[in-house]
């Protein structure tokens, strides 16, 4: 199966393609996107900004130069959506796209990947699609975690869901720490969603969109109410 | 985990509803100070014999009224108009409404908006002359609608600091807020409470449509005491 990372940042696709890269059968590249198409300069000082960050730069650069040497780290000028990006994507023949980049995905990106793209939304669709899903999930007192799915042109609205995993919010005390702890858990779930996809006769979910609603940003009057909530069960579990 | 170990486990027994309402009533006894910062004396005057309520309704308790029985209806119909409906809902009147044999054929979301801000305003000042309405359950796709359009470009334009017509958003505000009050939906709530902190970084364009933010800031009045969120 050919694995395409799609990425905003290399440090951000490395970091996916080294949990599976060593899944059998699994080729992987890494795509970098240019988010808000920087200028050179801004987009390079940021990478290596980022570089730096990393604990293990040197094995993170390392492994960016093997990349690289075998024209699997392949940096984008143009926008995602641009004819000329399409193209590229479609040369490399891949079966399954993983969603890493900040960008929005139009039809034919998307289709440009035999399976499709595959996002690790932090939270449970149907019931909570769009943003801030974590903070509404515990405001509501519904369990939080994570649905591997691929997505279409919609708003969290694709209809073949790969896996599900309830993590629960217990314990944690600030609804941002939470939301990163999910977010960190798209390179497993990947893996996870892949492994599954490689197992024959594959069955979906569906993600009936009548069992839920779109949320939207939320206020910083309920953001300080769902912190607030979750300190009150940390103290309390 | 799947969803029925999530479920079966033991939850810890929270204080989730308490601190809701905690925080929604701390929010309504800052309104009280704080809703002379949306309308200046200039503007409530302008209001006329609606200033004195307003005043009153804003800076006091303020009452509750419950609409919900007016969503069992396919449709209702009153006499008054859009802006006497509107005034009665947000300071918790009374509206004499009656139900109505014909609802009237679907708003097509594409048609609407296709229309410039002046029209559409007309349009959905028109189709909710009995702005009770909005809580229709056929009228579910023009609220989400409305919601997305103010959570989403609407948001992002007045985010940016770039140029926007009040009327229509605040329109949309009184609209959105008359549906969290009867369906109780939390997401039409928070609409109010994010503009609400939004519209402090652009009073002077809210300030000129002063009857607009009354009558918008009432409804949110009342929904911050609603105690059944």
């Amino acid at each position: 199966m050919r694995v395409a990372v799609l990425a905003g940042s290399i440090r951000a696709g490395m970091r996916i393609a080294g949990e599976i890269e060593n899944l059998p059968g699994i080729d992987v590249f890494v795509i970098v996107c240019n988010v808000g198409m920087r200028s050179p300069l801004l987009r390079w000082s940021r990478e290596l900004f980022s570089a730096l960050k990393s604990f293990e730069k040197w094995t993170f650069a390392a492994k960016a130069y093997s990349y690289a040497r075998q024209e699997r780290l392949i940096i984008l000028h143009w926008p995602l959506d641009d004819p000329a990006s399409i193209e590229l994507l479609r040369s490399l023949q891949c079966d399954v796209g993983l969603h890493a980049a900040n960008v929005i995905y139009r039809e034919g990106t998307i289709s440009a990947f035999r399976l499709g793209i595959l996002n690790a939304h932090i939270g449970i669709l149907p019931k909570y699609r769009g943003r801030c899903v974590v903070e509404w999930s515990v405001l509501q007192g519904d369990p939080t975690g994570v649905t591997v799915f691929f997505i279409d042109s919609g708003i969290d609205t694709g209809e073949r869901i790969v896996l599900q995993e309830f993590i629960p919010s217990n314990g944690w005390k600030r609804v941002g720490a939470l939301k990163n702890m999910l977010f960190g858990c798209d390179a497993r779930l990947y893996r996870k969603a892949l492994e599954a996809l490689m197992q024959p006769g594959v069955q979906y979910e569906g993600n009936d969109i009548l069992k839920g609603r779109r949320y939207y940003v939320m206020s910083q009057m309920l953001i300080n109410t769902v912190d607030k909530i979750l300190r009150d069960r940390a103290n309390l579990g | 985990m799947d969803l029925e170990t999530a479920l079966s486990r033991p939850v810890p027994l929270d204080r989730r509803k308490e601190i809701l309402r905690g925080a929604l009533l701390r929010r309504r006894a800052e309104l009280r100070k704080s809703w002379k910062h949306f309308i200046t004396a200039e503007g409530l005057e302008s209001l006329g014999s609606l200033a004195p309520e307003v005043e009153s309704f804003l800076s006091g308790q303020g009452s509750i009224h419950d609409w919900r029985p007016a969503a069992t209806f396919t449709w209702i119909n009153c006499d008054a108009s859009f802006s006497d409906c509107l005034r009665s809902i947000a300071l918790a009147g009374e509206v004499d409404y009656r139900p109505s044999d014909t609802s009237p054929a679907r708003l097509s979301l594409v048609d609407l908006n296709k229309l410039s801000s002046i029209k559409r305003l007309n349009l959905l000042c028109a189709r909710y002359r009995c702005p009770l309405n909005i809580a229709a359950a056929s009228e579910f796709d023009v609220a989400e609608e409305l919601l997305r359009q103010l959570m989403v470009p609407d948001r992002v334009k007045l985010e940016a600091g770039e140029e926007f017509d009040a009327d229509i958003i605040l329109l949309k505000l009184n609209l959105v807020g008359i549906r969290a009050m009867i369906t109780r939906d939390l997401r039409y709530l928070d609409a109010l409470n994010y503009f609400y902190e939004l519209l402090h970084r652009s009073l002077a364009h809210v300030r000129t449509s002063p009857r607009y933010v009354a009558l918008w800031l009432c409804i949110y009045a009342q929904l911050l005491s609603m105690p059944d969120w």
